[in-house]
């Protein structure tokens, strides 16, 4: 049995190792590489012109500004919302879990189309609302702009901070505050000297987590970014590939190499951030929970501030881009503009093949890749949690590892890979591709799922006289069950929507949805855009309504026996 | 400093209805005392000390400290907690994590903006007093339970407070520190001679170290005293009950004569101490395990002995524990490991009037 174990482990660390080192291996040999079809020819020649552009100095500056602005924001914002919802009275505290959960409905693709929708200086709908109004003659914001992408962008990171703090503060020993008024500290200085101060290793995780995906984050320098002329890291990276008569991924992966390595060095640094967040978790009170603190008169302004911010997150981009489908050209909604409303837009994208195409392949992507993503993550948790040996912990770092790659970086590392290979411009790469940096989403809620199961819930139901096959039947698997669902809609609902890797390895012929969107977006076609992207986030909220529906059933079932 | 409390009210909002956490309280703490409050949890006494220190707003009456209003619902009255110049030793301790030791013990110094020289003899003192020289740089989490527990106490005494509040502290102690903590803090307080105010289930913990004892029940104060008159002549048979292990028999009154009152129960006519109680009244007869000493049966037939049969005996380490079957009670005794009893044993005991409490059934 213990033979057996360890032998697993080391096939999936072959797994695993190949699917995440691979990558990053190809990513450093190509950077040294004279090109594509030279592959293994060493030279240092892309690096001395990577970093001898002066280009790049201002790339680098606008990125900082970017990642640090934005993830600011977000790690505010989560405070805030945070703050409310463990804390304090405020009421519907069911918002708060579900605007954290929006970013699996609403790709990050869409929601920052729909901002450019709104608020682009040539016709985004709120300025041209707002130039009617106030008679001005240019419109009042510009999305496409440097503080333009920091709003979008930290309000997309905003829901995974708020993951991050808002269990931190519900865990937060209130008596550490109590004791500091008893001291003779005000509310301001308790907030400054003791909250703040012991929340530092939750507040600073998550900031480092939001760096780490603004950092990464393709479709804000994209959509919002180039258009403004504002280039960051991942779209200087991008139009190295991409511009069709120059495309150099030596120099792509030169520069790739140092993303890489700042997110790897910031994942390792977050992950010292949340275990020493916990070590700060005191011993706590039995029995006596104070009330949560009443806000008195400022209830209903704060919860108007929260229900703006998840209107903004939720029903807007939603709205907008429902809206821009169905009207022919962008105009402010009005009594005329209602009246011109056609299907036009959703006819041409269901008639046009490459977008058919998309549909059909990112479907695949989404159905494939979860499953495969969820047998292969099933298999990592196990031994992650329920093998402890010097295999499992190397595993658990491998499979980590991935969590910090920028979907760009390692797709330049992947198409040095399968160029070498027969697998390149084939959906097949992209389900690689996609499952090797996206297995920690899969191996994370499985792994708390196999935690849950004691191995003493196992071993009774065999000392009850169960063999192997009914303790799996009856006791692992119903309580697995959750943990499977999730991990599955959460893959699915990443391939489905998922851009930052595929910029890079998608082709003609391998066109998903994301991509198709970002030439739409390319092309100014808004409408055609808003269409397909409808049947996005109709595909992805379906794949999570199927799924837990399947779960509460197969819960039900295993419930009777 | 003295505390006075009037008419305290506090109500939580429960499942669907009010709970009171507190029921009208009135209750003086004199000044220099280590007044404890007593009762199970849930009666109330955790409740009353934030409400004293100023954690929780109570919904009616007027507390005072040292004849300074701090909280009045009549004169409108409400002194924040920061303001109230107290010292609190918490439960959990409330030891700031990311903090030195000389930053927990200096913080109610260093937020009131004393000179950094004066914080830095205060700390020392402090914790010379509790016994922490030298740990002024380590991290406090570096700390075992036992020593956070004295960083609590160094830091609820160093500002010098007019009043000091416990709210458990030794409950996360395991038992045999807890002990050890007891007498320390004990000897420390008497050197003090300051007001203390201090919240315990714990009988024993309550017994050994206060001067005064407040037992609560249900949001009320039901009796106070010192601790042998909570334990020896309590009035309650709640009280009599949880400061102590006791026998509860049902008596009946039959009249009062020679300083004492004489009963009828199961266990015969006894005389008991004196209460003022109408004859023919019911009343619980309560005595405790240490004062029933069974022997062999002798023949004698003074007043107040009681013969019994050995149901059980019970081997608990310092003594035997027995049940003693007289008549329809089951009494339980403890019994010296030498006495010569085995189970099944005739025996019989004598019970001193002074030992045998009557409290209201």
């Amino acid at each position: 049995m213990g033979n057996g174990r360890s032998t697993l482990a080391w096939l999936l660390i072959a797994v695993v190792g190949l699917l995440t080192i691979c990558p990053v291996a190809m990513l450093a040999l190509g950077s040294f590489s004279t090109g594509l079809t030279a592959f293994g020819s060493f030279t240092l020649a892309k690096y001395a012109a990577a970093y001898g552009d002066p280009a790049l100095y201002g790339v680098v500056a606008d990125t900082v500004g970017f990642v640090v602005g934005s993830s600011l924001l977000a790690t505010v914002l989560a405070l805030f919302f945070a703050y409310l919802s463990t804390r304090t009275d405020i009421p519907l505290k069911r918002l708060f879990a579900i605007v954290s959960l929006v970013p699996m409905m609403i790709p990050h693709l869409l929601f920052a189309v729909s901002w450019a929708l709104l608020l682009n200086p040539s016709n985004g709908m709120l300025n041209l609302v707002l130039k009617d109004l106030f008679a001005l003659d240019h419109a009042p914001f510009n999305i496409y702009s440097l503080p333009g992408m920091i709003l979008v962008e930290g309000l997309l990171d905003m829901p995974i901070a708020y993951l991050i703090m808002a269990p931190a503060m519900a865990s937060f020993d209130v008596s550490l505050e109590e004791s500091s008024h008893v001291f003779g500290a005000g509310n301001l200085q308790t907030l400054a000297r003791i909250t703040l101060p012991v929340l530092r290793p939750a507040i600073l995780a998550a900031f480092t987590l939001g760096v780490v995906r603004s950092l990464a984050s393709f479709a804000v320098p994209s959509v919002i970014g180039m258009p403004g002329q504002v280039p960051v890291l991942a779209t200087y990276i991008y139009q190295m590939i991409a511009t069709g008569f120059a495309t150099d991924y030596g120099k792509a992966a030169a520069v790739g190499m140092s993303v890489l390595v700042t997110s790897i060095v910031l994942i390792v640094v977050y992950r010292r951030l949340t275990a020493a967040s916990e070590k700060f978790v005191t011993v706590s009170g039995r029995g006596y929970r104070p009330a949560q603190i009443a806000l008195g008169r400022a209830r209903g302004p704060l919860l108007a501030v929260v229900a703006a911010i998840s209107l903004v997150m939720i029903v807007l981009p939603v709205l907008v881009l429902l809206y821009t489908s169905l009207v022919p050209y962008a105009m402010v909604p009005s009594r005329h503009a209602f009246a011109m409303m056609s299907l036009r837009h959703w006819r041409e994208v269901l008639q046009d093949p490459v977008s058919l195409a998309s549909l059909e392949n990112s479907l695949f992507l989404g159905v494939a890749g979860a499953t495969l993503g969820v047998v292969l993550s099933l298999f990592v948790a196990w031994v992650i949690v329920r093998v402890k040996t010097r295999a499992a912990g190397l595993l658990e770092g491998l499979s980590y590892l991935s969590f910090s790659f920028p979907g760009i970086v390692i797709g330049v590392g992947f198409m040095w890979f399968f160029v070498q290979t027969p697998l390149y411009a084939t959906l097949t790469a992209l389900l690689i591709g996609y499952i090797a940096t996206y297995l920690p989403y899969g191996i994370r809620p499985l792994a708390s799922a196999f935690i849950q199961i004691h191995t003493h819930l196992e071993e009774s139901s065999r000392v009850c006289g169960a063999g192997t096959l009914v303790t799996l039947r009856r006791v692992v698997a119903p309580l697995l069950v959750p943990g499977i669902v999730s991990a599955w809609i959460l893959m699915a609902s990443m391939f489905v929507r998922e851009l930052s890797l595929s910029v890079v390895l998608s082709r003609p012929g391998t066109e998903v949805l994301a991509v198709q969107i970002l030439h739409f977006a390319d092309d100014g076609l808004w409408g055609q855009l808003s269409a397909l992207g409808m049947l996005m986030i109709a595909i992805s909220t379906t794949l999570v309504v199927i799924a837990a529906a399947v779960g509460s059933r197969f819960r039900a079932l295993a419930a009777q026996g | 400093m003295d505390i006075a409390i009037e008419g305290l009210v506090k109500e939580y909002a429960g499942e669907g209805r009010g709970i009171r956490a507190l029921d009208g309280v009135d209750l003086t703490i004199p000044a220099g005392t280590i007044f404890t409050l007593l009762g199970p949890s849930g009666c109330g006494k955790t409740t009353l000390l934030r409400c004293i220190v100023g954690l929780e707003t109570p919904d009616a009456g007027e507390i005072r400290i040292g004849g300074e209003v701090v909280w009045s619902k009549r004169r409108g009255v409400a002194v924040p907690t920061e303001k109230r110049g107290l010292g609190m030793v918490f439960q959990t301790y409330a030891i700031w994590p990311h903090m030195s030791v000389f930053d927990n013990v200096g913080y109610p110094l260093q937020v009131r903006r004393r000179p950094r020289a004066e914080v830095r003899d205060a700390v020392a003192r402090a914790l010379a007093r509790v016994r922490l020289e030298g740990f002024e740089a380590r991290l406090a989490t570096r700390l075992s339970g036992g020593q956070q527990q004295r960083v609590a106490l160094a830091r609820a005494l160093v500002a010098e407070p007019r009043v000091i509040l416990f709210d458990e502290p030794l409950s996360n102690l395991d038992a045999k520190l807890r002990e050890e903590t007891r007498k320390e803090l004990k000897s420390f307080l008497g050197t003090l001679g300051i007001t203390a105010v201090y919240v315990t289930h714990d009988r024993v913990e309550a017994l050994a170290l206060s001067d005064s004892i407040a037992v609560m029940q249900g949001g009320r104060i039901v009796e106070q005293g010192s601790p042998q008159k909570i334990y020896f002549e309590a009035g309650h048979r709640f009280v009599a009950d949880f400061i102590g292990r006791a026998n509860l028999v049902e008596a009946t009154v039959r009249g009062h004569a020679g300083g004492r009152t004489q009963v009828e129960c199961a266990l015969g006519t006894l005389d008991c101490q004196r209460r003022d109680v109408a004859v023919g009244s019911t009343v619980t007869l309560c005595l405790r395990p240490e004062f029933i000493r069974p022997d062999l049966p002798f023949a004698g037939t003074d007043r107040n002995v009681v013969r019994g049969e050995v149901d059980s005996l019970t081997f608990v380490g310092e003594v035997f524990e027995a049940e003693i079957r007289v008549a329809t009670e089951r009494l339980l005794a403890r019994v010296d490991p030498e006495a010569r009893i085995a189970q099944g044993d005739r025996v019989s005991f004598t019970l001193a009037p002074e030992h045998c409490l009557l409290v209201a059934a």
